[in-house]
């Protein structure tokens, strides 16, 4: 599998696709960094380095949606995975040799943002304002995260042949995954009760002291599904980690873990009895 | 006899289509193996078995001995090279830098091969150009130097040619009679232009819907399709005596009529015949060739 690695990595190290996803997330750390401090400065706000510090989790599965899907479609669209699987490498090596790949840009993807966020942020807005054990936790939540994203990745792009549904159904998952978790996240946040108001003609507004229940709040059983699926989808994470609201941080690991090992298996499977045309 | 690729009974089943159909077949080492087939004949899809990329739904085949049930199978499919359907090369590298990446999945030590390959295949001077903006003959090329890269006893092309301009046609072909004369390489190609093949090929499989219904060598085919002179005669009696008289070989179809093998001097013939009052009534060169060889054989089919 050795082989398998190194021929990819150069591929990496030549692939254009990556490079630009790479600037784009060392650009939007300095980015996010700097305008913090330039947004303290002229309006008057407070900033802390914590603020943006995880907005890379947005980004990072997004664009190794388009990285993967463009690398490993490749090798279908080009026919190069034959190479491969006619000089007698095994279908388990050239997956997980290709998993591994995608786990590393994901990890590359992330470490370029927090990098440059870090080295320009801390002279700016000074240190962490969060307990540094909360920080490194929600890193390595976003690291587990990046990495089950990398595996959905690849076992759709393993499974595909057609290097456009490949990059489709990729970004595709990135975005669905996301905005499931902001909708699941909008729907647990609803308040049980809102209060009723009194518009006067005046256009004054009296507090009426009557509490309305919310027709919209999850409660019960349903309320404990809907915290189950926002903290095992990918999406659910991400909103959890940007926000540092983690409800049960040595969960999402876990549930990360699973996604990783589920989705690598089942696309092992799957990739062993496929017909490469 | 020793055999590369041995396949007995080999079927595959997509749905409800019979790609191939207990297909049976013998490549003997050291061979240009011309597998000769309509479209949608199974000739891919056998190249497909072969190569690893697809299991058979039946039977089996073997690479060098080793049965494709057999753990060492994948060691022996190091000993192939292969070239299905299209070439397999990243279009956005360099030949240079696609050969690198082979040698790499290969896992060989070093990339001192490369140049020597690059020029067998007449790729040396493409410099920095893409593979996308390669033609489809260099392309071609491009995609047996990989085959070539891991230094293979067996060397498979699918359709080798198809779509290749004339120039490009006869630098492959003189490439793989380089490979199979000078190195030793046994060739399995693919092919429904019978003309190219009948000019490389020592031996040849007809396939037909996913049945190989006859293997022969070339020298048999030869045999089969031999040159020879149809003459019609006012009295073969006269003609027999006259060609045992110059040691010709012949067969007598009728009593007018009769099949001269070999070359003859026609005047020679001519003035023989007439001084035994033989008139010769009619000459034609019968010349079957391997086209017409398939045609009789696959019972006058149309190409799909």
């Amino acid at each position: 599998m050795n082989r398998l690695l190194s021929a990819n990595f150069m591929r990496v190290k030549k692939n254009k696709c990556f490079w630009i996803c790479s600037a784009l997330m060392f650009v939007m750390g300095i980015y996010f960094a700097a305008g913090s401090y330039a947004d303290m400065k002229k309006m008057g706000w407070n900033y802390t380095l914590d603020g943006n510090c995880f907005v890379y989790i947005l980004f990072a599965p997004v664009l190794l949606a388009v990285f993967g899907s463009l690398f490993l479609g490749t090798e279908y669209s080009d026919g190069t995975i034959r190479n491969k699987v006619m000089v007698g490498h095994r279908r388990l090596h050239i997956y997980l040799s290709n998993l591994l790949t995608m786990l590393a840009a994901g990890i590359a993807f992330c470490a370029l943002y927090l990098l440059p966020y870090l080295a320009v942020g801390i002279p700016l807005l000074g240190s962490f304002e969060a307990d540094i054990r909360k920080i490194l936790l929600i890193m390595a939540v976003t690291l587990v995260l990046i990495c089950a994203y990398g595996a959905i990745y690849t076992m759709i792009a393993m499974l595909s042949s057609n290097k456009a549904g490949v990059t489709a159904g990729c970004i595709l998952a990135a975005f669905v995954l996301l905005f499931s978790g902001v909708y699941i996240s909008s729907r647990l946040e609803e308040p049980e009760f809102y209060t009723d108001y009194n518009y006067t003609v005046g256009g004054k507004i009296e507090d009426t002291g009557v509490k309305i229940k919310n027709p919209r709040y999850v409660d019960g059983k349903k309320r404990e599904v809907y915290q189950f699926v926002y903290d095992f989808l990918p999406g659910g994470q991400e909103v959890q980690c940007v926000r540092k609201t983690l409800a049960h941080p040595f969960a999402l690991p876990v549930y990360s873990g699973a996604i990783l090992v589920l989705t690598t298996a089942g696309g092992i499977w799957l990739f062993r009895r496929k017909d490469i045309k | 006899m020793e055999y590369v690729l041995r396949t007995h009974a080999l079927k595959k089943v997509y749905g409800n289509f019979k790609a191939l159909n207990g297909l049976s077949m013998n490549v003997p080492k050291g061979s240009i193996y011309g597998f000769v087939g309509k479209n949608g004949a199974g000739k891919t899809t056998l190249i497909r078995l072969v190569c690893g990329l697809q299991e058979p739904s039946a039977g089996e085949y073997t690479i060098y001995g080793q049965k494709n049930s057999q753990k060492g199978i994948a060691e022996e499919r190091r000993r192939i090279g292969a070239v299905v359907e299209t070439p397999s090369i990243y279009l956005d590298m360099t030949a240079e830098d696609n050969l690198k990446e082979q040698y790499r999945i290969l896992g060989l030590p070093s990339f001192e091969g490369i140049d020597g390959l690059l020029k067998l295949v007449g790729l040396e001077y493409t410099g920095k150009k893409k593979a996308k903006n390669f033609s489809l003959g260099m392309r071609q090329r491009l995609g047996i130097a990989i085959a070539l890269a891991g230094d293979p006893d067996f060397l498979i092309l699918d359709e080798p040619v198809n779509g290749l301009d004339p120039q490009g046609i006869v630098e492959i072909r003189e490439l793989i009679l380089k490979l199979n004369r000078e190195q030793g390489i046994t060739v399995l190609i693919s092919s429904h232009i019978l003309d190219e093949l009948s000019r490389l090929a020592t031996h040849f499989g007809f396939i037909d819907k996913g049945q190989v219904i006859k293997e022969i060598s070339a020298s048999e085919l030869e045999k089969v399709c031999r040159k020879c002179m149809h003459v019609t005669v006012s009295d073969t009696k006269s003609l027999v005596r006259v060609l045992d008289e110059l040691g010709m070989e012949y067969a007598v179809l009728s009593e007018r009529e009769a099949d001269i093998f070999g070359e003859i001097s026609v005047t020679e013939l001519t003035m023989k015949l007439a001084s035994g009052g033989c008139e010769i009534l009619k000459i034609q060169e019968k010349d079957e060739s391997l086209e017409s060889y398939y045609i009789n054989l696959l019972g006058g089919g149309k190409d799909e």
